[in-house]
């Protein structure tokens, strides 16, 4: 999922300055998930910029802001609703669903997150990056383990000299994952795939804007 | 005689590493390493060593070998991509520096400007692999260079960094990729020199023993916060007893470089300090291998 924190509420309040009634607009698919802008989070925003002065014209959630038609479909349109009763919409959907309302609405759309990473949820409190999106997938040679994202270097011929202990040089609160990756491979046996020199990457493929076509 | 057929005739090396100044005043860089003058063998021009903006690797480079100096250029991979790389590399050919130390490069939140935008389009392996193809007249895309280089290359070596197998695949990768020398991180025990001489040579290349002398108790555990088992007891001992910390450390070092010289290829001085010392020491060494057996 895409990961994202909510932005300090100051931060908001001033970017909303210029608008008096405003419609919130949560996500439930990763800003839910990471409890940063899901509904629930999406009425405290609200209930703030109430204390402040602003006019809530609603406070909804399609689900997933990401899927035009979850937000205007021909029996139910949320951003419709939310332009015709506000000034502005505040979304706290990532980047993502948040310019896909923003390019459907005539009214100004503020962003009150940061959208962060890539990530899986553990315990439903620990988020970590887990892909960097590159285009260009190892992970059926390093144990299903990303050298790519999960190593700030991205290296992908073995680690770095800076590895030590079992930790990362960058951030030592984190393990090197290559230890993670040889690991893995000594228990499926399969070592063999790190001994041969991994080539340069082609980062054609992480070149954006990056398109998705289905074929019909 | 050049570092490369001092290497290749097996000559026992001795590499001091120089930091370009923070700043243009260059000069005083240079003149400090009088004393080592057709002593050392080769200097390593470390490129913005610790993440912190030093002058460029490549220009410090090239006044050393003005001023009479044979550099090895570092080049690392933190802040240029594939182009730059190539671009930087057939440029200090072209300036006359021949020997080059590649490596991946400490991360940028590690140095003084830690908000800066990390590179690492290619990692070390690959680096030497470019370096390689632009020896063999090609740039990495296939297309020929009007003349070739001829870079000696060299590579780097933490012994104490993990996990193991896969440190020692690496520097295997990097042999196999065209590295001739390999310089180690500072080693603080006999033991672990021969090992790591002993697991370089044996993969092809020639090993260049990493030696820092330690210079306080304060020190220590900075090399011991960065490499928790290079340190050994004794040191740490020794150093806490001793009048003189710097002078202990100093004695350590090169009783060390001296049970290296006895079956080493070579030795990497990575210090600048103490210059007078460590040319006084240089021959004491050398005048003591040529009465050798």
């Amino acid at each position: 999922m895409v990961t994202v924190r909510l932005k300090p509420v100051e931060e908001i309040v001033k970017s909303l300055k210029p608008y008096r009634k405003v419609f919130v607009i949560g996500c439930q698919l990763g800003s839910g998930r990471c409890k940063n802008g899901g509904l629930r989070e999406a009425f405290k925003v609200a209930g703030y910029l109430e204390l402040h002065g602003f006019k809530i014209s609603g406070v909804k959630s399609p689900g997933g802001t990401c899927i035009l038609e979850r937000l205007d479909s021909s029996d139910r349109s949320l951003i419709k609703e939310a332009e015709s009763s506000s000034d502005a919409i505040l979304s706290l959907a990532c980047g993502a669903g948040t310019q896909l309302i923003a390019e459907n609405v005539s009214i100004p759309v503020v962003t009150g997150v940061n959208t962060l990473f890539i990530g899986v949820e553990r315990e439903r409190k620990y988020f970590d990056e887990y892909c960097i999106a590159c285009g260009e997938c190892v992970i059926s040679e390093t144990g299903g383990i990303c050298p790519v994202a999960r190593c700030p270097k991205s290296l992908v011929n073995g680690p770095c000299g800076g590895a030590i202990a079992g930790k990362c040089e960058v951030d030592p609160s984190i393990p090197c994952i290559w230890y993670r990756i040889e690991n893995r491979l000594r228990e499926l046996c399969s070592l063999e795939t790190l001994k041969k020199r991994v080539p340069l990457k082609d980062y054609r493929a992480s070149v954006y804007p990056r398109r998705l076509v289905l074929e019909d | 005689m050049e570092f490369r057929e001092k290497l290749e005739s097996g000559q026992f090396l001795i590499t001091v590493e120089v930091a370009p100044p923070r700043g243009v005043s260059w000069e005083e860089t240079i003149s400090a390493l009088k004393p080592l003058k057709g002593k050392v063998d080769a200097f390593n021009v470390t490129d913005c060593q610790r993440s912190m903006v030093r002058m460029s690797a490549l220009s410090m480079a090239k006044l050393l070998l003005d001023s009479g100096y044979e550099p090895i250029l570092q080049l690392t991979c933190r802040d240029r991509n594939r182009i730059a790389l190539q671009s930087d590399l057939l440029g200090a050919w072209t300036l006359g520096i021949r020997n080059l130390c590649l490596m991946t490069g400490d991360f940028t939140t590690l140095g003084d400007q830690p908000d800066a935008k990390p590179v690492f389009d290619v990692d070390s392996v690959q680096l030497i692999e470019i370096a390689e193809k632009l020896n063999s007249g090609r740039l990495l895309n296939g297309k020929e260079l009007n003349g070739k280089t001829s870079f000696l290359i060299g590579a780097v070596h933490n012994p104490f960094a993990g996990p193991e197998f896969l440190q020692t695949l690496k520097l295997k990768k990097k042999i196999e990729a065209g590295a001739r020398f390999v310089q180690t991180q500072p080693v603080y025990e006999l033991k672990i020199a021969e090992e790591v001489h002993s697991l370089i040579s044996s993969l092809g290349a020639v090993p260049l023993i990493g030696l820092l002398p330690i210079k306080s108790l304060k020190m220590a555990n900075f090399m011991k916060r960065l490499n928790p088992t290079s340190i050994p007891p004794s040191l740490i001992d020794g150093l806490e007893r001793a009048k003189d910390p710097v002078l202990y450390g100093w004695e350590y070092t090169l009783d060390l470089a001296r049970a290296v010289s006895e079956f080493g290829a070579g030795v990497h001085f990575m210090l600048v300090g103490k210059v007078r010392e460590l040319a006084d020491f240089i021959d004491e060494l050398r005048n003591n291998r040529r009465e050798g057996p």
